[in-house]
């Protein structure tokens, strides 16, 4: 019994560290300018698409890995400037409008270039089989997604809580004025937040490619999880997207357990309960609790 | 403004000189080259191009007359039911097209029932795979399969193979319900016991917890109907992921595991059985013919698939019933013509059943392996001539 309530944490949380990794960086970015980015999962997708290519190419995976956030981070850099940052002031229809089209766009540009098929990032052998820790054998893959979520929220935890660019971030989110106010650069502080956001989700895009497999519908499909894991944890809230996403990966596991038939409408139903409960996310910044 | 689409086969670019009686046949082709469902049609636009590359674009009728068959095709979009109705409509009225084909959908092939019947106009279904789709007008002619052709073959021919145990995992719609079914039913007939079933959303890939739940109960092998693409894939890197293959457990699929797909699929997948009509890679010349002439015109894109097979055997069925009827018969005697008809098709022997103008086939059991570094099926049992069950199951109400 104990072996299988693990094993259902683990499955839980394996996919919930995925949806963290992506989502992490939308929840700061829609917390901190209110921009409704709905392509947020095309990044996603390109660092996906990316390490994909390269270690099809033989490219050593860790590197490929980095490469994809790379590539992910300069593309979210561009299209900060140039498409972004003329929108926070246009308010929510042209936001959603404009970003949904960078979605059509990516997803026609990907079919393009690597056809309508899904496309394999190549994980390394020690990766694809299953290994024994203690108590049954378990996939390494999933392990290894939980180990790099963690240190990933650690690494965030840390720069938000101590660093001074986590105490400006989180002044700016709590209240943007104020901290405009007191002079700070909030616009650099949002294109940086945009761009470390971006770079998370090309490597979530790359490492979770196990579970959310790579095809151009990628964007689109995707992309209402991502939402749900802001909302349900709050915009702005670093602590509460990683909360929330932990929830989603294991009440998506235990419904597809128990009552497989409705595990789908389980998912939302969680999400419509949870919001009711608290209707501005788990853990909302001071700003909005 | 004339579609650029129905310029494809331009007639009369050719010089018809001695020919001023010849007559033309027009063949609607309905199917999707565009959204989701984009692949198909173009698959059967190339065959059929193939197919009037070595058969000829014209045919002598039985007082010796030339007809030219005229394909129009029409994007089906990958939308709903009332967009393909719709352009079956246009190509009857306003194209003046006799006969309508394609069909990648049940829902658009039955959409198109009533159209038949009062336009009196025959439809080749080229895929559409549900099995009560020709009952719903007496002008339907199937060319593809049935679901229940496949799931029942090889629940069959694992409960004779030493399969006794078996946790089936299906997509949640009409026809991994009809796999579903079928492979239930004819795997317990023949002495197999069924330890566990699920279905799973129509484009799930996180498959993990299923997984685990056919680990658990310790089945010989596990059945799988999931859509072709990354559904399947993300299926068969979970089932190895898992330990499944690890710990001797067999994996049973259908068409999943087409030539199309099999390059998108890592090595994990050797050693899967799955179930099909059509192996792409049998030695027939019949389907050599076809595979060569694809690969002379459309290269590298020019693979073979179900679709390809099936647009082929309709047109060798439509070129063979305008020999016998000409190019003005009334609508049913063109059916009455491929009532009843065998062919060497490249798939194997088909026959157009004559009650049910339905297709029967051989039905092929094949394993992936490595074959020259190249993934690939391979044939290893044929169940000949199988009807479709569901109609055995189902018999006709006569009126």
């Amino acid at each position: 019994m104990l072996s299988f309530a693990l094993t259902v944490l683990l499955d839980g949380i394996s996919y919930g560290m995925v949806l963290f990794i992506i989502s992490v960086g939308l929840t700061v970015t829609m917390g901190l300018m209110r921009v409704i980015n709905l392509a947020h999962g095309s990044f996603a997708m390109i660092g996906g698409y990316v390490a994909g290519y390269l270690t099809q190419q033989g490219t050593d995976f860790f590197l490929a890995l980095f490469l994809a956030a790379v590539a992910a981070g300069l593309l979210g850099a561009l299209c900060e400037v140039t498409v972004i940052r003329p929108l926070y002031r246009k308010g929510e229809l042209a936001q959603v409008l404009l970003t949904i089209g960078i979605v059509f766009v990516v997803t026609a540009l990907i079919t393009e270039i690597f056809g309508a098929f899904p496309y394999r990032v190549e994980f390394p052998v020690y990766l694809t089989q299953p290994v024994d820790i203690g108590f049954r054998t378990y996939p390494a893959y999933r392990l290894f997604l939980i180990l790099v979520g963690g240190i990933i929220a650690l690494v965030l935890w840390f720069l938000i809580e101590g660093s001074l660019y986590g105490a400006k971030l989180r002044a700016a989110v709590d209240n943007s004025r104020m901290a405009r106010a007191v002079g700070m650069n909030v616009n650099l502080l949002f294109t940086a937040t945009f761009i470390v956001g971006t770079a998370l989700a090309g490597l979530g895009g790359a490492i979770g490619a196990g579970i959310l497999s790579l095809e151009p519908s990628y964007a689109l499909k995707y992309v209402v999880l991502f939402l749900v894991v802001v909302i349900v944890g709050g915009e702005g809230s670093f602590k509460g997207s990683f909360v929330a996403a932990m929830a989603l990966g294991i009440i998506d596991t235990i419904g597809k357990y128990f009552v497989a038939a409705a595990a789908p409408y389980l998912l939302y139903a969680a999400v419509f309960a949870l919001l009711l409960w608290r209707p501005q996310g788990i853990l909302p910044p001071k700003s909005l609790a | 403004m004339r579609k650029w689409l129905s310029g494809v086969c331009a007639l009369g670019l050719v010089a018809t000189t001695g020919t001023a009686d010849a007559e033309t046949f027009k063949i609607g082709l309905i199917a999707s080259y565009t959204g989701a469902f984009a692949t198909w049609g173009t698959q059967f636009q190339n065959a059929i191009e193939a197919f009037q590359s070595v058969h000829g674009k014209s045919v002598k009728g039985p007082k010796g007359e030339t007809i030219d068959v005229q394909l129009v095709y029409r994007d089906a979009a990958s939308a709903g039911a009332d967009k393909a109705k719709q352009l079956a409509e246009e190509l009857v009225l306003r194209e003046k097209v006799s006969m309508l084909a394609g069909f990648e959908l049940s829902p658009h092939a039955m959409s198109v029932a009533d159209i038949s019947k009062q336009a009196k106009v025959p439809i080749v279904v080229m895929n559409a795979a549900t099995a009560s789709i020709t009952r719903g007008s007496p002008y339907y002619v199937r060319t593809s399969l049935t679901i229940p052709q496949w799931s029942q073959a090889i629940g069959k021919w694992a409960a004779e193979n030493g399969i006794k145990k078996v946790y089936t995992i299906t997509s949640d719609y009409a026809p991994g319900h009809d796999a579903e079914t079928y492979f239930h039913k004819s795997f317990k007939a023949a002495g197999g016991e069924i330890v566990g079933a699920d279905r799973t959303a129509l484009r799930e890939t996180n498959f993990a917890v299923y997984m685990e739940k056919a680990l658990q109960a310790k089945p010989d092998a596990v059945y799988m109907f999931q859509p072709g693409g990354s559904p399947s894939i993300s299926f068969v890197k979970a089932f190895s992921e898992r330990g499944l293959k690890q710990a001797g457990i067999k994996l049973l699929g259908n068409g999943e595991f087409a030539e199309l797909y099999l390059p998108h699929f890592s090595d994990d997948v050797i050693g899967t059985i799955s179930v099909n009509h059509y192996t792409e890679t049998n030695s027939r010349p019949e389907n050599k013919q076809m595979r060569d002439q694809l690969t002379k015109l459309f290269g590298e894109k020019g693979v073979t698939d179900i679709a390809s097979v099936a647009a082929w055997d309709g047109m060798t069925l439509i070129y063979g019933a305008l020999r016998q009827n000409g190019a003005s018969a009334d609508g049913l005697k063109y059916i009455d013509a491929m009532k009843g008809k065998t062919i060497a098709s490249p798939r194997g022997p088909i026959m157009i059943d004559p009650e049910e103008r339905d297709i029967i086939q051989n039905i092929y059991i094949r394993r992936i392996e490595k074959v020259g570094g190249k993934l690939q099926n391979v044939d290893i049992a044929t169940i000949p001539m199988v009807k479709d069950p569901w109609k055995i199951d189902n018999p006709a109400k006569s009126n």
